[in-house]
């Protein structure tokens, strides 16, 4: 040991002066970054809304239960906060899917809430619920694509509904959106939803359910009855949609290694609960038994 | 014998409901066509559909009817030496009865089967729920502009059935009786003016012959709403769903028709 490297040595010295140097020089690269954000910072009501939404959770599902004939949906509670991507795994035929019906107010709950943005959607009036819609997106297993119009149409559609846009403008916002999910909008924008291949219905449905810039996105198994390759790019669409747009997401799936890829958080739903809610990783390190064998070879 | 009970309450219990439901939806059809906002696209589309689509098979039966009516009763009437009642016997058939009656079970061959399948198959590819998502409310979108296009067209096209018709018996009184073609038309005419007029100038045949189409517009309609709306299980929901309605309208039609008879025949009687 050198003198120089003694503690309270010359080297030490040295060192902590070094140090102090790059704390400095950290705290100005820091400012630095924080002015360059400032520059294309959101505007102040955006910033008001967000910090509102800080903390609270974009959707909840609060002890909700379901009955038609028989139980669906016992005390089924979960949240997704702001740009997370819930998925909802479980057997098929378990409610996975009466879940986003629930969200979307399509149905009732007999017991428990639905809050959306913090406001308890399930005493609202019909016309109310149609309001709150507009709030979210969603896309269909099979697309639902109106098939008595064009592609364009229907991607045009929620905002001839909803925005005061002219023509011009709607035909821009069409394009843009086509162009996000990967399709060529000189080519598909006139042709009919029958006309379409499985995986382009799949993405001009999500191209609608992202025309009117929604808040938060559902989606019903959106790789059900796809080839593997058509499989991934769905996925890696999903992915982006969160990334770019930083969407709130709610996924109904039974592809669990599509559903690892995209989620946040997990829940698992067997027979009428959930079994399950974490991340992937508590997922994947659990040892309960029934998790373990769902996620079988994976 | 408790079960029983049981099943006929659950039975007679979802008879009501349908009714309930069946009223509630013809109310709210009627209702949004006040509300904005309006889709008068879809409106000119389903007249087209409804209306123009349907003219040639109305054309067709109304023609046709009437050559048949006029070939019966001059058979019958020769008997008594009345042939000179034919144009009388056709148009009163016509407008009263047939026009109405047949253009309605026609259209609800035609128009109502093809509702109930189109908002059958969007139900089941859940293009309904789609347009709810998007913050549109179904009823309002589809099943008012059809409704309001059956209750304009369908009178339409029942004028149209029986002036064609009157015009087949024209032909088969001229070709095959030799009544004068003026002849058969001056009995076409002393025929409506019997029935007598409203409001002076208004033949009170008329107001029948439009009223029951109007009502039967109404029926087939809300009718293939009903059932393409509540369709479930896929393609064979669908056909059944199409079957229903045709069954259920034309049935509708024809005992509807009867009661609107009989009120009609004493409101205007004296």
């Amino acid at each position: 040991m050198t003198s120089d490297d003694a503690p309270g040595g010359p080297g030490t010295q040295r060192r902590r002066a070094d140090d102090r140097a790059r704390v400095s020089t950290r705290t100005e690269v820091r400012e630095a970054i924080r002015t360059e954000i400032a520059a294309d910072a959101p505007t102040t009501s955006e910033m008001r809304v967000r910090r509102e939404n800080a903390g609270m959770p974009v959707i909840e599902l609060d002890h909700v239960s379901l009955a038609f004939d028989e139980p669906v949906l016992e005390e089924i509670s979960f949240a997704a906060n702001e740009g997370e991507t819930v998925v909802v795994v479980g057997e098929s035929g378990t409610g996975k899917s009466t879940i986003l019906k629930l969200i979307l107010r399509l149905l009732v709950p007999d017991k428990g809430r639905v809050l959306i943005d913090g406001e308890d959607i399930t005493h609202l009036s019909f016309e109310e619920a149609l309001k709150v819609r507009q709030k979210m997106g969603m896309v269909f297993q099979g697309a639902a694509l109106f098939d008595s119009m064009t592609v364009f149409e229907n991607v045009a559609y929620p905002l001839r509904e909803h925005t005061d846009l002219n023509e011009d403008e709607i035909e821009a916002r069409v394009r843009e959106k086509l162009q996000f999910v990967d399709l060529d909008a000189d080519q598909v924008m006139q042709m009919m939803p029958a006309e379409l291949s499985g995986g382009m219905r799949k993405r001009v449905g999500i191209a609608r359910g992202i025309a009117n810039n929604p808040e938060l996105i559902l989606y019903d198994e959106p790789t059900s009855g796809l080839d593997p390759l058509t499989t991934g790019t769905i996925t890696r669409l999903i992915m982006k949609l969160q990334r770019e747009l930083g969407v709130t997401s709610v996924v109904v799936s039974h592809d669990i290694r599509s559903a690892f890829r995209m989620a946040t958080k997990v829940a698992l739903l067997y027979e009428h609960h959930v079994v399950f809610f974490g991340t992937p990783e508590e997922m994947a390190g659990s040892d309960n038994e029934y998790i373990r064998d769902f996620l079988g070879g994976f | 014998m408790a079960n029983v009970f049981q099943r006929l309450n659950d039975w007679a219990k979802g008879v009501v409901l349908a009714i309930q439901d069946y009223f509630t939806l013809a109310w709210n059809a009627i209702r949004f066509a006040f509300a904005r906002p309006f889709y008068g696209s879809d409106l000119v589309q389903q007249m087209d559909a409804i209306g123009v689509g349907s003219l040639g098979i109305v054309l067709l039966t109304g023609f046709f009817t009437g050559m048949v009516l006029a070939l019966q009763s001059s058979v019958q009437l020769k008997t008594f030496g009345a042939t000179l009642y034919i144009g009388r016997l056709v148009s009163a058939s016509m407008i009263r009865e047939l026009g109405p009656v047949l253009a309605g079970l026609m259209v609800a061959g035609r128009v109502g089967s093809g509702i109930a399948a189109q908002l059958g198959s969007m139900k089941v590819t859940e293009q309904i729920d789609a347009l709810n998502t998007l913050g549109t409310d179904p009823i309002k979108k589809l099943v008012t502009p059809r409704v309001l296009a059956a209750l304009i067209m369908l009178p339409v096209l029942t004028i149209i059935n029986d002036l064609v018709g009157i015009i087949g018996g024209n032909v088969i009184a001229s070709a095959y009786v030799g009544l004068p073609t003026s002849l058969y038309w001056r009995t076409v005419w002393e025929q409506i003016a019997a029935g007598g007029f409203t409001f002076r100038y208004i033949p009170n045949d008329f107001i029948q012959g439009i009223a029951k189409p109007f009502v039967f517009g109404g029926i087939i309609s809300v009718t293939a709403c009903y059932y393409g709306l509540r369709t479930t299980g896929g393609t064979e929901g669908v056909g059944q769903a199409t079957t229903r309605t045709v069954v259920t309208a034309s049935v509708l039609i024809l005992v509807i028709d009867y009661f609107m008879t009989q009120v009609m025949l004493a409101v205007f009687s004296e």
